[in-house]
């Protein structure tokens, strides 16, 4: 890591050149953006498509924050990382660090291994001049809404799956939030993930380079805002922009600034389970699961069994046994932040 | 769902309902610091602690209030006993049965040379004294056994193996977390040198409470304190003050808490402790003999209830038991604990390691519906099939 300045650098602006030669970034747009500090939150797929489009544009600080490690799976689609890094086991946010600074060794790049909590969120969002959301699950997404609500910085929300993906600009106080849009996260276990219906490498470049770009208009000040909810179908060949309805009065993050996510009343909560090497993950609000609408789901990806009780669901050495309050005990690891992962994955939360 | 709790050995629930009274009484009108100011609140403060000691010191029958030192609970006692009085080069004969707060303990004081025998107990998890007494050697010094095992209930003949350790000139330290207010503890009577007890499980405390009786036995002068600092008393000098309770007791105790052990040792001598044990004795027996009979069930513990604490163990056919005890909160509202009960050793010895066991454990509260309940409920969930069975089958 360099402590130079990001604009010192004896290469100038040179680098940048291209993007300069655009007249809404041109050479003060350029120094607004290596003045800036961005925080990528997740390092997947749309993580790592958006910090190598911000590592390239030049913002000056860079922190990416992940909590896994990098698997064969994810080459399909997380630009930033090949075989070398799964050999290493490398964890994502180290493995993307490296790759960025060879290629732009100019800026700041700080990579946090951790899984990213109501413990510690504040603190590395803390003089961040935009958030990004590279996550796959609601419950961080959350998170980053009541933090950055509370702390007034815009963040980029974005999420995909299978063919398609959507994306939302939330500036605190001009904007809805996140919570304005969804009042009620999704129960645990109701909605698809991409690891039960897949996803495509494309809608990730694709939402992920709008988010980048969305980041970067907030960053100089200038160019056309996502007034609401994009929503693209690769597959299907939607292109849509749903207005956002205004903010809501009641909304418990923006309206009331009760940060229910922050306070860890909300969201996905783990317990080490003394003794069974396992782990049991529980999330609020809580529902009742539909054992037989998640075992179709989760058949593509493993094995799952389910009598009036429990669902028990194998995957990978792990096996997942499914309450129906959606409390999960996964069995394979004592390490919570990979049980989290898991949860996330499979159930969905 | 009414919620049954049937956790009462890993803590209690509900309390009586003086022990919520006494803590919020005195916390608002009475909590100053005892021992240490000279004005009214804080004597009154004072006074409380000296009643609840004497309290105490009746439930077990101790003529010495004072030789009852206030802890934050058992593994607290247990600690201020071990490494007090153990010196490199002691040994010390101690169980299988033995919950980490003495297993930890021991292995810590390995580096200190301090060595130790655990004395393998039989499959229900019962002790023969003479085993015990066969494991002591000459350089001996302490013997250390559970009085109620928290995995399978079963109680030790902790007279017997007294009376090994008083023939042989040893002391005898008892681990009462699963005894104290549940089985009759007459420590004038028993030859044990240290009891250790915590406030929180049968004595209907609060947590962050608990005790170590010290007997006449113990050699004040060889019992070094594991920490040391403010005791209200001889604060000009640099030394620990020598005498009980206060050698022990440093720094301001939780008052609060202690209040509301008071109220419930005051509930707990009302009714009797023999009439509490009585009590579980018939919801023991009513429980056991009906997992006994459930079928794809096994049971651990004594056969005879008059040998067994208020708690029992117990593993399902195909069920590993977080999944079981899982199912017994989620479908039917019953509280339990799973796994290894911080007890590996004893886990091992009865030979459900390393998933462990489901643990029922009752309490004064509970009642025999909420047993007929928990065996109908054990019954459905053992009638189903089970994750692991379908498994085979495929």
């Amino acid at each position: 890591m360099t402590n130079r300045k990001p604009d010192e650098n004896p290469e100038g602006l040179k680098r940048y050149e291209r993007q300069i030669l655009f007249p809404g970034v041109g050479e003060d747009g350029q120094r607004k953006l290596l003045r800036s500090r961005a925080v990528v939150i997740g390092c997947g797929a749309l993580g790592s498509v958006i910090a190598n489009n911000l590592a390239r544009a030049g913002i000056g600080n860079l922190v990416i924050a992940d909590r896994d490690f990098i698997e064969l799976n994810n080459l399909q689609r997380q630009i930033l990382f090949d075989e070398e890094d799964i050999a290493k086991g490398l964890p994502k946010a180290t493995a993307a660090a490296g790759k960025l600074r060879k290629i732009n060794s100019s800026i700041r790049i700080e990579p946090i291994v951790a899984d990213v909590t109501w413990a510690n969120i504040e603190t590395l969002i803390a003089g961040a001049d935009v958030v990004l959301d590279g996550t796959d699950n609601f419950d961080t997404r959350c998170l980053i809404n009541d933090a950055c609500v509370k702390h007034g910085i815009p963040w980029i929300y974005g999420g995909v799956m299978a063919s398609y993906g959507m994306s939302a600009t939330i500036v605190p106080r001009q904007t809805p939030c996140l919570r304005c849009l969804f009042p009620r996260a999704p129960l645990p276990g109701a909605l698809q993930t991409c690891d039960t219906a897949g996803v495509l490498g494309s809608v990730v470049n694709t939402i992920a380079s709008i988010e980048s770009m969305e980041a970067m208009k907030l960053l100089i000040g200038r160019g056309r805002r996502n007034p609401g909810i994009i929503t693209v179908d690769l597959w299907e060949d939607i292109f849509d922009t749903i207005p956002l309805s205004k903010r809501e009065g009641d909304c418990p993050a923006c309206g009331r600034g009760d940060y229910e996510y922050l306070a860890a009343r909300e969201g996905v909560h783990t317990t080490s389970l003394c003794g069974h090497g396992a782990v049991q993950v529980s999330v609020r609000p809580s529902g009742k699961i539909d054992f037989p609408v998640l075992a179709r789901r989760l058949e593509s990806a493993g094995k799952v069994w389910f009598n009036e009780f429990l669902l028990r669901f194998s995957v990978d050495g792990y096996e997942l046994t499914v309450f129906p309050d959606a409390r999960t005990i996964i069995k394979g690891t004592t390490d919570e932040a990979l049980a989290k992962t898991l949860y996330a994955k499979f159930i969905g939360a | 769902m009414t919620l049954i709790y049937f956790d009462n050995a890993a803590t209690t629930w509900p309390k009586p309902e003086s022990v919520y009274e006494a803590m919020d009484r005195f916390f608002r009108l009475s909590a100053a610091n005892p021992g240490r100011s000279a004005h009214k609140m804080a004597l009154t403060a004072e006074q409380e602690m000296s009643r609840v000691r004497l309290k105490l010191a009746r439930l077990f029958n101790a003529a010495d209030p004072n030789r009852i030192v206030f802890t934050c609970n058992a593994t607290d006692a247990l600690n201020i006993a071990l490494k007090g009085l153990l010196r490199p080069g002691d040994h010390v004969v101690t169980s299988t049965m033995e919950h980490n707060s003495v297993v930890r303990p021991l292995k810590a004081l390995e580096k200190r040379g301090v060595t130790a025998t655990k004395v393998a107990a039989a499959k229900d998890g019962r002790l023969e004294p003479g085993d015990v007494a066969r494991a002591i050697r000459p350089e001996t010094r302490l013997i250390v056994t559970t009085h109620v095992s928290n995995v399978t209930g079963a109680v030790q003949a902790v007279h017997d193996i007294g009376e090994a350790a008083r023939r042989r000139g040893l002391l005898y330290l008892v681990d009462g977390a699963q005894s104290a207010g549940t089985i009759p503890v007459d420590l004038a009577a028993l030859p044990v040198d240290l009891y250790a007890f915590t406030g929180h499980k049968g004595l209907f405390g609060p947590p962050g409470t608990g005790g170590l009786f010290i007997g006449e036995r113990v050699n004040l002068a060889g019992f070094d304190t594991i920490k040391e600092g403010g005791t209200g008393m001889r604060s000009e000098e640099a030394l620990q003050p020598a005498e009980l309770p206060h050698r022990f007791e440093s720094g301001t105790p939780n008052t609060v808490g202690l209040a509301g052990l008071g109220a419930a040792a005051e509930f707990i001598s009302g009714i009797g402790v023999d009439r509490i044990r009585e009590h579980e004795i018939g919801l023991m027996r009513r429980l056991t003999e009906g997992l006994r009979r459930i079928r794809g069930l096994h049971v651990y513990g004594p056969e005879d209830v008059e040998k067994q604490g208020a708690l029992v163990s117990f593993t399902a056919d195909g069920w590993q038991p977080a999944e079981f005890g899982g199912v017994l909160d989620q479908s039917f509202g019953i509280a339990c604990r799973t796994g290894l009960h911080c007890a590996p050793d004893a886990v091992k010895t009865i030979g459900a390691y390393p998933l462990g066991t489901v643990r029922l454990s009752l309490s004064y509260f509970n009642t025999m519906e909420q047993v007929d309940a928990a065996l109908a409920a054990i019954e459905r969930i053992v009638g189903s099939v089970g994750p692991e069975a379908v498994r085979l089958r495929e």
